[in-house]
């Protein structure tokens, strides 16, 4: 059985915002090593890979390894009638109807108690290769969501280009372009609102902008976000948590091969 | 045309095989087109009162309007859209195409009949029934592919085994027909729906054959064998033999030959039953190799389209410009590449295949019994009317 205890509701309220646009249903797999998710968009252009380890919780506990199905709109639905400070369990038999969640209180002595139905979702898994990445990019996480939502009024796509100097993101559309560059620079005193590049080789790739919009729902999670560029390879964000992290990995646009 | 029952016996065996998606999740895809289906069927739903659409002259255009607007709902879904035109039919067919024939100049008497006393509806139908694709009909959609830069390439024989020829070398994602025998010619995607109008909301089908071969059990040629038996163009079918009962005799005897010999009375094979020529004609069909076919898709002819459109075949002119630019930015945007083309999915372990395969026998099971309870319900609502 799996029963395993979060010491704020926050946390999974957080990371269910932050996928459900994205994803409808998936399973949440549940094994010794903590909590994950691994699930595409719908046309396959995304995907998310989410990890909550055990130190998340306190305790954990699960015996076997189990896939809960489900549906996320119902888990949001269910996590809106839990306070962000709440305690939070869930709990699960082996193989499982439902998954059981409570909510307790620490301030009055008030335990809520839900159930969510499971369902049956046969979801192939892809096997994400360790890849070393011609660049690497951690930015704050508002300053990221603010390019892409700016980008986005006047774009479809956007091109993102690393160098040595700094990160540039550019578009062009019907209406005219725009292009946000963010230099390198490290912010001793306010640590979080440093820009720092890593960088093997420059590199520039086309994304849509919709998806990225859509990643940026993550921003709560965490106050930095990293982005890692490669040249023909998807490009991924990830937003760390205290134990844990919610990872996108977005495939390129490439041009016409003819 | 097609196969009797296919999908159904696949969706019912197999559902894994079979997804069902919007158009938009195709996006960047190339795919092959069965264009002489096609348009037949735009002859059939193009149309408005129950008419045909016509040019001032009087000479029918649905298939062009079909062929322009539909296709302009692919480009802009990003699909890269590659007409097949059918050559010559094969010989084994002339059986079918008698028929067809026979049908029709039956439809054609009955719709006269219906012009004297029928009412709309029945007119209407034996309209429908008597539409003919003509030789100028094609014409004139080449022409207007052409004009389009959307390619299309010549068939051999039969549009369908070609278009799968193309899916299968990799030439393009999948063929698009509604045929399902597209797939007994070894088709590895067939896309159906995709030509449909936009107003039908119908979602396009996706029907894996590897998928469906192995939620059924079978090989090729056994899953051949078993759309034989569920009938085909090319030959009859053994009468009283359904889709139940050809799915279970495939899979006892494994061929339609030792089906023939462990075969009761009970039932009547057709006399010089050609079945080895249809199952002949799956396997090796008469196509041009893929990798010698020339296609490339262009910009549209835009003077070229106004004139032949608009000047020949009365179009709104701005509708047909906004197309032709539609089609140019069509040709222009960039690809969207997907996960799979980077990541590969980890293949699944045996026992996870197992567990999928009961589930989906329980859930076929499970229909089954719904199924026979809203049977006997129907039965039992029935009977006091019966009794009147």
């Amino acid at each position: 059985m799996l029963e395993a205890r979060l010491e704020q509701a926050a946390v999974l309220k957080k990371v269910v915002d932050a996928i459900k646009d994205l994803v409808q249903d998936c399973n949440f797999d549940c094994n010794d090593s903590g909590i994950q998710l691994q699930a595409m968009d719908n046309s396959h252009v995304a995907l998310v890979a989410m990890h909550l380890k055990t130190d998340a919780f306190s305790p954990y506990r699960c015996d076997r390894n189990i896939a809960l199905g489900i549906n996320l709109a119902s888990l949001q639905k269910v996590l809106r009638a839990a306070q962000n400070d709440d305690l939070l369990t869930l709990k699960a038999e082996d193989a499982p109807d439902v998954l059981n969640l409570v909510f307790e209180s620490a301030e009055n002595d008030r335990i809520a108690e839900y159930d969510i139905k499971l369902m049956d979702i046969d979801q192939e898994h892809l096997g994400i290769p360790d890849t070393e990445y011609a660049a690497t990019v951690t930015m704050p996480s508002s300053e990221f969501q603010r390019i892409c939502r700016d980008l986005n009024a006047l774009s479809e796509s956007v091109s993102i280009e690393a160098a040595k100097e700094g990160i540039k993101f550019s578009c062009q559309g019907d209406i005219g372009s725009g292009a946000v560059t963010l230099r390198q620079n490290n912010n001793v005193e306010k640590p979080d609102l440093s820009t720092i590049i890593e960088l093997n080789e420059p590199v520039g790739l086309t994304f849509s902008l919709k998806y990225l919009v859509n990643f940026c729902k993550a921003s709560s999670l965490s106050n930095t976000v990293k982005l890692s560029l490669s040249a023909e390879v998807p490009l991924l964000i990830e937003y760390k948590m205290e134990s844990g992290y919610v990872r996108f990995y977005l495939a390129p646009k490439i041009g016409d091969d003819e | 045309m097609g196969i009797k029952g296919l999908y159904q016996v696949i969706s019912d065996n197999a559902p894994d095989a079979i997804k069902s998606g919007d158009i938009k999740q195709h996006f960047g895809r190339k795919v092959a087109i069965d264009a002489s289906m096609s348009i037949y069927q735009f002859l059939i739903a193009v149309r408005s009162e129950g008419q045909q659409l016509m040019s001032e002259s009087g000479e029918t255009t649905s298939h062009l309007m079909g062929m322009f607007y539909r296709t302009l709902r692919m480009i802009d879904n990003g699909i890269k859209p590659l007409y097949v035109f059918d050559g010559k039919p094969p010989t084994l067919k002339s059986g079918e195409l008698a028929k067809r024939h026979a049908r029709a100049a039956q439809a054609r008497a009955g719709h006269e009949e219906a012009k004297e006393t029928g009412t709309k509806e029945e007119m209407e139908k034996f309209a429908r029934r008597t539409v003919r694709v003509t030789r100028e009909q094609n014409e004139e959609c080449r022409r207007l592919l052409k004009l389009m830069g959307i390619p299309y390439v010549e068939a051999p024989c039969e549009a369908e085994a070609q278009c799968a020829a193309l899916a299968k070398a990799g030439s393009v994602y999948a063929a698009a027909s509604e045929d399902m025998d597209t797939l007994c010619f070894e088709a590895p995607i067939l896309l159906r729906h995709l030509t449909f109008s936009e107003q039908r909301k119908e979602p396009i089908q996706e029907i894996h054959l590897e998928k469906a071969m192995i939620g059924l059990g079978f090989t090729r040629e056994q899953f051949i064998d078993l759309c034989i038996l569920l009938g085909c163009d090319y030959c009859d079918t053994i009468p009283k033999v359904g889709p139940t009962t050809a799915l279970k005799l495939i899979k006892e005897h494994k061929s339609i030959e030792k089906v023939l010999e462990n075969l009761g009375d009970k039932y009547n094979v057709p006399e010089d039953w050609p079945y080895q020529d249809a199952r002949e004609l799956f396997l090796k069909p008469d196509v041009s190799d893929a990798k010698e076919l020339d296609y490339k898709w262009e910009a549209p002819d835009v003077d070229g389209l106004v004139e032949f459109l608009v000047k020949e075949k009365g179009f709104n002119e701005d509708r047909v410009r906004s197309g032709a630019e539609r089609l140019k930015k069509g040709l222009k945007t960039s690809t969207q590449a997907r996960m799979q083309d980077f990541f590969k999915a980890i293949p699944k372990t045996k026992e996870e295949l197992e567990l999928q395969k009961k589930k989906n026998d329980e859930k076929a099971a499970e229909k089954k019994r719904k199924q026979k309870e809203t049977d006997a319900k129907k039965k039992q609502a029935k009977k006091p009317k019966l009794g009147k």
